[in-house]
């Protein structure tokens, strides 16, 4: 499958959110969701002011990659490969998948970390198509792979789902006997009992990244779940796929942006911070370096561009390059709170993924998503990264306008 | 359903052609002011945009709309066009008494906070408000060159808005699309808020009453017109509440969605006006939007009003 042949209506993504309107269930998950984590990142960021003074720095830190983006991009390369990495750099989502689909091979048992970049790319979907078994091990993103859906939110990819509907999945897709009126713990017990099977047996862990130090190469990752750990750290293959944009000078810029993330996300202090800095290895016998301890014996990354380089030179897209797809701006977008993303484009949602589906995909297809924005500035707002993103919106209207012959 | 393109269309062609963006009577837009007999030229200028006096029709027009959508889907769109300008558009009733009471409230309170102003009567121009938010950005840039040459042909030094649409199109976006632009922009609540420190403006009566305030997003976010409000209405003895997410993160009334997606402007103004009654069942506004969308799905026990009938109530 190609996401690139993907064709967005307007009149399509206005049916479908007048669809889930009527939907109870998805409504009420998600208005339960974005009221919880309303008042605990606001409550964060009270607690923590010094988010605010590091967020001003990751905005500094964040321009002046954007600006010499081959230049980092160049000494992340050489980085990674000095502590052992293999590197790749893919220009397109089809090269991107190809790459994975040829690290990975076929007949193996494959298990992933929630990433946006995988879902950009539609790498689950591919490396199925190419035989292999795949699963996703975030709780949330896991329960999307059941419903063989679209994640809502790119940091809380369940949230239209409850917990009648989860233990409806677990029973008719995988025949795991869990009642509609389980408690959310028993639920999310034999997920992960499920799972760790897997896990332990898995050939291939693969991740995104949250950020990458250009300086050592080293890849940070954040989470509360424990999978990333796990998928990183058991199977003998670890493969990160990432953008480019995720790349920062330093380790401690690197610390600095997942600090700012994780607190935008209400996720304060992150559970686990995974740093990897190449494959596990050993010299304890006869100080001989030999790779594969107990961590992967290989580790690949991927970075990938798919549009992004390009969108450097729209002065409009350009300024999304800063994003660190925390997803704050969702939450507080009157129009998301309803549609989650079934507004945003095919992958990303909201008022950031209709700017990242114009990246990825093109401005043309996603300003038919444009129209539907209030222009109200709440995202803006509360960017971390100060992305005017409605600004943006609106310039994809006027793109809309144009395509549709509307101004003559 | 009506159509996006063929809103877009509606709006774009007949603003060009008309200086509105939809049939409204001209003289529905200075007839409330006739009996002020303000000057027709000065240095400061009241600018309403035409908005309050455009917002009891934008439903009617909707409705009109989705009537004739089967000719409008065969992209007849000249067609449509050339009926709709024949067209006389009923407006909602109570919503025009409401548009002119605000107005003639807003300039009688600007008189006695003693501010000579000078009013366009027949050469007021709509604000381009719509043009600017669907991006049509050449009709927009045409048109607000239009009004800024009016304004400057009557003697415009200085210019008071009414509402936060024209202030935002004037003080903050015009400047972008106008050569050598300059005017100096200030909406009627940072005037009065002035005049009430100086001394000048004094509330005749103090009015005991608890009220929660709806920030519009272009005063609170873009403006930066917030404490002003506030002040007037505490000053003449208002409790005024907060309700969750105000100030620089209000919440969308769902505004610009009503024509395009009114199912969806009506969710978004919904959750606002559970947001609002969580605190009071007394809501102000500051724009005739605002005011037209949350009451649109306001249940019956709740009370809305424009805050220049509150600030008339205890300062004229």
């Amino acid at each position: 499958m190609s996401i690139k042949r993907v064709r967005i209506r307007f009149e399509d993504v206005l049916e479908n959110i007048l669809n889930v309107m009527k939907d109870e269930e998805f409504q009420k998950g998600v208005q339960v969701s974005v009221r919880n984590f309303e008042v605990k990142v606001r409550e964060v960021l009270k607690n923590h002011p010094e988010i605010e003074r590091l967020a001003e720095e990751v905005r500094e830190i964040k321009k002046k990659v954007l600006e010499n983006l081959d230049e980092y991009l160049e000494m992340a390369i050489n980085s990674m490969k000095r502590i052992g990495a293999q590197v790749y750099v893919a220009e397109t989502a089809d090269d991107a998948r190809e790459i994975v689909g040829k690290i990975v091979g076929t007949n193996k048992l494959v298990v992933m970390s929630k990433s946006m970049i995988a879902e950009e790319l539609g790498l689950r979907e591919h490396l199925e198509d190419i035989g292999n078994e795949v699963w996703e091990t975030d709780l949330g993103q896991f329960l999307v792979q059941l419903e063989k859906g679209k994640p809502m939110h790119p940091i809380a990819p369940a949230i239209h789902i409850s917990r009648k509907r989860a233990a409806r999945l677990l029973r008719e897709r995988l025949g795991i006997e869990v009642s509609e009126t389980e408690k959310v713990e028993n639920i999310v017990k034999r997920v992960r009992e499920f799972l760790r099977t897997k896990i332990k047996n898995a050939d291939v862990g693969i991740s995104g990244a949250n950020s990458i130090a250009a300086d050592t190469g080293a890849i940070f990752l954040v989470e509360n779940e424990g999978n990333i750990r796990l998928v990183t750290g058991l199977p003998p293959k670890h493969i990160v796929v990432t953008g480019i944009e995720k790349i920062v000078p330093s380790m401690l810029d690197a610390f600095k942006t997942i600090m700012v993330q994780a607190a935008n996300i209400a996720i304060y202090p992150p559970t686990y911070i995974d740093i990897i800095a190449g494959p596990s290895s050993t010299a304890d016998i006869e100080q001989q370096r030999v790779f594969g301890a107990q961590g992967p014996v290989e580790l690949y990354v991927v970075l990938v561009d798919n549009g992004r380089r390009r969108a450097l030179s729209n002065e409009f897209l350009r300024e999304q390059l800063r994003c660190l797809k925390c997803g704050r701006c969702l939450m507080e977008c009157p129009v998301w709170r309803i549609t989650a993303n079934v507004w945003g484009g095919p992958v990303y949602g909201g008022p950031m993924g209709i700017n990242w589906t114009a990246i990825t995909i093109g401005e043309e297809e996603a300003s038919e998503l444009a129209h539907l924005c209030l222009l109200c500035g709440r995202c803006t707002e509360v960017c971390p990264m100060d992305i005017p993103l409605h600004e943006m919106i609106r310039h994809l209207k006027h793109v809309y306008n144009r395509k549709h012959n509307i101004l003559k | 359903m009506v159509n996006l393109s063929t809103i877009l269309s509606v709006i774009n062609d007949f603003s060009k052609k008309h200086g509105y963006p939809f049939p409204v009577p001209e003289k529905e837009i200075y007839s409330w002011a006739e009996k002020f007999s303000l000057p027709r030229k000065g240095e400061v200028i009241l600018y309403t945009g035409g908005l309050y006096q455009l917002v009891p029709y934008i439903e009617p027009l909707v409705e009109l709309l989705e009537k004739r959508s089967s000719l409008l889907k065969l992209g007849k769109v000249t067609l449509a066009l050339s009926s709709l300008a024949k067209t006389v558009l009923r407006p909602r009733e109570d919503l025009r008494k409401f548009s002119r009471s605000v107005l003639e409230n807003i300039v009688k309170l600007l008189i006695s906070s003693n501010i000579n102003i000078a009013f366009l009567y027949e050469k007021e121009l709509y604000n381009g408000a719509l043009l600017y938010d669907f991006g049509l950005d050449e009709t927009f840039s045409e048109h607000i060159n239009k009004v800024y040459k009016v304004l400057k042909e009557s003697g415009a030094k200085k210019v008071i808005t009414v509402d936060p649409h024209s202030t935002n199109i004037l003080r903050s976006i015009a400047p972008k699309y106008v050569e050598n632009y300059d005017l100096e922009v200030k909406s009627y609540l940072e005037v009065l808020a002035e005049r009430l420190d100086e001394g000048v403006l004094r509330p005749k009566r103090s009015i005991n009453e608890r009220l929660v305030i709806h920030d519009p997003c272009l005063y609170a976010r873009f403006e930066n017109i917030i404490e002003e409000p506030r002040r007037l209405l505490e000053e003449a003895g208002y409790t005024v509440l907060e309700p969750p997410n105000s100030r620089r993160l209000t919440y969308c009334c769902g505004g610009l969605l009503e024509s395009v997606a009114p199912g969806l402007a009506k969710g978004v103004a919904s959750a606002r006006i559970s947001e609002l009654k969580s605190v009071s069942s007394n809501i102000v506004t500051l724009c005739p939007i605002c005011f037209a969308n949350l009451r649109r799905v306001a249940p019956k026990d709740v009370k809305i009003g424009d805050i220049s009938e509150y600030l008339a109530r205890a300062y004229l």
